[in-house]
């Protein structure tokens, strides 16, 4: 049957209480999840007092804050810090998104939680394993696919035609929106999730490509397609206002389009 | 135990059953069916209620009556298989309890949808009495 | 010492970063049939490429006619004459193939009404020889960076080239000056692993992360350079250092030239567009150096914007709506989280800001590290190539002109697989490894992991990031940058002091953050001394007490070499090449840089 309850080992304990550093009073907590692989044992919420007014707005700058300043250990992804990159990736209020772009002050609640990307294996701390994301979306086969030769210059393409590009090319593959699909949960071995099909859709509608059939053929699959129910979650944590639940219907309609 | 498959085999697994439209076609007929079907059954049912056995059966004999009860039966069980065998591929992991479910629920939306088709037509080919739409 | 034990792994190639750069040396040494390691410390998509917006430049010729001599001329001009003309003709001979190629490998450029790929402005694009600002930057969007790098991660799908990810390189392993491979620690097991390869090549990107505000990403600490540091090789032009002109105030987060590319422009606090005195021919598109000297000449002289006047205005506010949308939605919506502003309605909030390093390793224009050996100016580091920020070609001298780095990434990044297959034969036989070859990196990790000093990593960095944001800005002097020195000495001592909370291997950002602080004072060192010791002002290198150019003295680059014990930087000079690559165009000798 499907696992109701959490497993025994990943069950969050009460962690440790870490006070503002000089004893501020103006502070906002943080409310993180931890999990150390070398020291063993279950994973924990610990809450950091974060003083306000040493503090940036974005939740990425308050987990730097804090590594820098109160508890080094505390280990995450970040690079680029302005939206771009995709590695702050996590769920933050109950809702994946990127902690750099997300301000703490939106987060609702008393204390601001944040844990990693739900349903994957935790690596350390905020930090999951995306082995398996990646590979899927490896095998969408992310490239071009056209018989030679190639022309001297650029493939032409029309504006409208480029045109169909945008609201897919800009996916950073953050995960955030594969992480909260509870189908992706459900099936995530089979299921090739909505960031691995908002780049399948990506390259079918890519004028310049030569290989929709194989496309389409390597995607009809009651698993790997198919398991889209349209619950939309995908849509609605996107840090970058995609919509691959949009882009999974229309692979579909491609699908039926070859059929009818 | 640790598994040495490479990433790229695991989220490939067996690679495209290459079906699912055709599925996902009769999913969106049946439904598209079943919305004027099921507005014509709520309206038959609260016209035959009041008829009593012998109109009943009486109202089922029309030729038009009989075709869409067997429309509404026949396609309401399609569906709901269909539907059933999604949910239950999505929440069941363990391959036997997979499979069983999944022909519980064939065996089992076939066989009433066949019982209730049997049914109908019993009734509807029985002697005929008169006719009231 | 606990007992650490390398995984071994042969390859012919090594890649170390998976940017722009790395990724297209390692699909070229790979299309050469040669067996391509590329390791790297973020996955490949995460890498700092992925933030460059406004596009490549190549003389295509899309927008109107175009040649490659007019593009040579301008980078010429822009890196005030210390960019080297022979790898300077060989980029923008190459930019337009290289260009070709990343279409024809799916980026989704955006496009003209015929249907090429679009072209916009930039910063000291010109054509005719200065006469008027040139369409030559290639673009998709304001997400060129972007979309460069995932068509490339997906191309290196395609072919045999194998990724090691999230592994941090550790340190260059050297043979008698060759380079034999490299040694790197995985975050997600702890494991270390020691990489025997023919070739190395460092495509580790910029050191930006060694100011307190840059627009580059946490990751960019400069791990080549630092590395080859360690190996004793010098790093050439380090006082080099470009400071964007549009930073966002307070947050640093890029907004691209591409915006001015498109007519936007600045203004100070009395509304004028100032940029038209200090550049009356190429206004608001003059090349980065000057338009981030005006800035801050402005605000000096109180004309900056904001309650503290301190600093300016960028101005889209003008440009149709639909424009925006099409050609820039990145930075509107950049500007929209960082800065606050509606840029359809409101104008945006600069400043100057750390944004590139011209200096790396010194390359030919094959990526080949040469170093300065006896008189021997040109000599190659066998082994050893570097490609990308971390390398210094030198295309762009003392200023890069922009949209002219997605360029020298391709080109040259395409430069090194050719000349890997040239050199290399694929599974030739290779020394063995020993582990006095690699005990000091194992000794370096372990100090480190164990350190138990009494100041954290954090804190020595933030106090190294304070000194380079004073010392060494857009206008030094000779006592910022002497005051920089000894700080950065201190500092240098202070290391012996400092503290690692986490002692574990898995995923220990803490020591990782503490490598790459290591990488980060070794070039900040390098930085402040080479800047100390070049007493003129050249490109991104303004110095107030030495306010011209001196290409008497000076038409030459800086080498620097650290010494790890002592912090003390010995500087020494190779020529600039003062010729070209062909016979097809003169070499452009050096005037007065006017727009």
């Amino acid at each position: 049957m499907a696992e109701l309850a959490l497993p025994k080992n990943s069950v969050v304990k009460a962690g440790k209480h870490w006070p503002a550093p000089g004893g501020a009073k103006a502070v906002k907590s943080f409310r993180i999840y931890r999990y150390d692989p070398e020291a063993g044992g279950n994973p924990r919420w610990d809450t950091y007092d974060v003083p306000v007014d040493a503090v940036g707005p974005m939740v990425l700058d308050a987990l730097i804050y804090i590594k820098n300043t109160i508890d080094p250990t505390l280990a995450f992804r970040r690079s680029c810090r302005e939206g771009v990159c995709g590695s702050c990736a996590m769920n933050i209020g109950g809702r994946n998104t990127l902690a750099c772009t997300h301000g703490w002050a939106e987060v609702p609640g008393k204390a601001v939680q944040i844990s990693p990307l739900p349903h994957m294996a935790v690596v350390k701390d905020l930090i999951p394993d995306l082995t398996i994301f990646y590979a899927q979306y490896a095998s969408i086969e992310p490239w071009l696919h056209t018989t030679p030769p190639e022309p001297a210059n650029e493939w032409k393409q029309s504006e409208s035609d480029r045109e169909k590009l945008d609201g897919l090319y800009e996916c950073i593959l953050c995960a955030c929106c594969s992480t909260s699909c509870p189908s992706y949960w459900w099936n995530g071995d089979r299921y090739l999730g909505p960031a691995a099909l908002l780049h399948a859709y990506r390259w079918l509608i890519d004028s310049r490509d030569e290989a929709t059939g194989e496309r389409l053929d390597a995607l009809e699959d009651p698993f790997k397609l198919y398991r889209c129910h349209t619950i939309m979650n995908c849509a609605q944590v996107c840090p970058k206002g995609l919509n691959p639940a949009k882009a999974i219907a229309e692979v579909k309609k491609m699908m039926v389009d070859r059929v009818i | 135990m640790t598994s040495y498959r490479t990433p790229r085999s695991r989220a490939a697994g067996l690679g495209s059953a290459k079906h699912g439209v055709s599925t996902w076609i009769a999913e969106r007929v049946t439904s598209v069916a079943l919305v004027p079907l099921a507005l014509w059954a709520v309206f038959a049912a609260l016209r035959v209620a009041p008829m009593g056995y012998e109109g009943a059966v009486a109202w089922l004999h029309h030729p038009l009556n009989l075709t869409f009860s067997l429309l509404f039966a026949g396609l309401s069980f399609y569906h709901m298989g269909m539907g059933m065998a999604v949910i239950i591929e999505d929440y069941i992991h363990r391959r036997s309890t997979l499979v069983t479910l999944l022909l519980l629920n064939a065996f089992v939306w076939f066989g009433f949808g066949v019982a209730t088709i049997v049914a109908l037509l019993k009734v509807a080919l029985a002697t005929s009495v008169g006719v009231a739409l | 010492m606990a007992a650490y034990e390398f995984i071994d792994h042969t390859f012919d190639v090594v890649v170390v970063g998976a940017g722009g750069s790395g990724l297209r040396a390692a699909l070229g040494a790979a299309e050469k049939g040669l067996k391509t390691a590329c390791i790297t410390k973020v996955f490949p998509t995460r890498s700092h490429t992925v933030a460059a917006q406004g596009g490549i430049s190549a003389s295509l010729g899309n927008m109107g006619k175009d040649d490659w001599r007019w593009h040579m001329y301008d980078t010429v001009k822009g890196s005030d004459w210390l960019g080297d003309q022979d790898s300077i003709e060989y980029m923008v001979r190459n930019a337009p193939a290289a260009v070709y190629e990343l279409e024809h490998w799916g980026v989704p450029f955006s496009r003209t009404p015929e249907g090429k790929i679009y072209q916009r402005a930039f910063g000291g694009m010109t054509s005719n020889y200065g006469e008027a600002p040139i369409q030559r930057t290639c673009a998709a969007a304001d997400r060129t960076g972007h979309a460069m790098l995932h068509t490339m991660y997906g191309q290196s799908l395609s072919k045999s080239v194998e990724f090691f990810i999230e592994y941090f390189a550790l340190d260059l392993i050297m043979e008698n000056g060759v380079c034999v491979g490299i040694t790197a620690w995985k975050l997600d097991d702890g494991t270390l692993h020691r990489f025997r390869a023919q070739a190395t090549v460092l495509a580790t990107g910029g050191y930006g992360r060694a100011y307190f505000s840059a627009t580059s990403a946490h990751t960019c600490t400069g791990d080549g350079g630092g590395m080859a540091l360690r190996a004793g090789l010098p790093l050439q032009d380090m006082e080099f250092v470009q400071f964007h002109p549009t930073g966002i105030y307070g947050s640093g987060c890029l907004i691209t030239e591409g915006s001015r590319g498109e007519g936007g422009y600045l203004t100070n606090s009395e509304g004028e567009r100032f940029m038209e005195r200090y550049a009356p021919t190429v206004k608001d598109l003059a090349p980065r150096d000057m338009v981030s000297r005006a800035m801050t000449l402005e605000i000096r002289e109180g004309r900056g914007v904001g309650p503290k006047k301190d600093h300016i205005f960028l101005h889209l506010d003008h440009l149709d709506p639909k424009i925006l949308a099409e050609r820039l939605p990145g930075i509107s919506e950049t500007a929209r989280i960082f800065a606050g502003v509606d840029v359809t309605k409101q104008p945006i909030p600069v400043i100057p800001t750390v944004h590139y390093n011209m200096g790396g390793l010194q390359t030919n224009y094959h990526g080949e590290v040469v170093t300065l050996k006896g008189k021997e100016p040109d000599s190659v580091v066998p082994g050893l190539f570097a490609v990308g920020e971390a390398a210094c070609v030198s295309v762009h001298g003392s200023n890069r002109l922009g949209s002219n780095s997605l360029i020298d990434l391709v080109v040259f990044g395409r430069a090194v697989g050719l000349r890997l297959g040239e050199i290399l034969k694929p599974g030739a036989s290779q020394p063995e490894l020993t582990a006095a070859q690699t005990d000091p990196h194992v000794a370096r990790l372990d100090r480190f992991r164990n350190a138990d000093g009494s100041t954290p990593t954090a804190e020595l960095r933030a106090e190294m990031q304070a000194i380079m944001q004073e010392d060494a800005a857009v206008y030094r002097t000779g006592e910022s940058l002497q005051n920089g020195c000894n700080r950065l000495q201190a500092l240098w001592q202070k290391k012996s002091d400092i503290k690692v909370s986490d002692r574990g291997l898995v995923w220990n950002t803490d020591l990782m953050e503490t490598l790459e602080f290591e990488n980060l004072i070794a070039q900040a060192v390098v930085t402040v001394e080479s800047g100390n010791n070049r007493t003129e002002s050249r490109g991104a290198h303004a110095r107030e007490d030495f306010p011209d150019r001196d290409d008497k003295t000076w038409m030459k680059h800086t080498l620097a070499y650290l010494d790890q014990t002592t912090g003390k930087v010995k500087v020494d000079y190779r020529p600039v090449h003062n010729y070209t690559m062909s016979k097809d165009i003169d070499y452009i000798p050096p005037k007065s840089r006017v727009y």
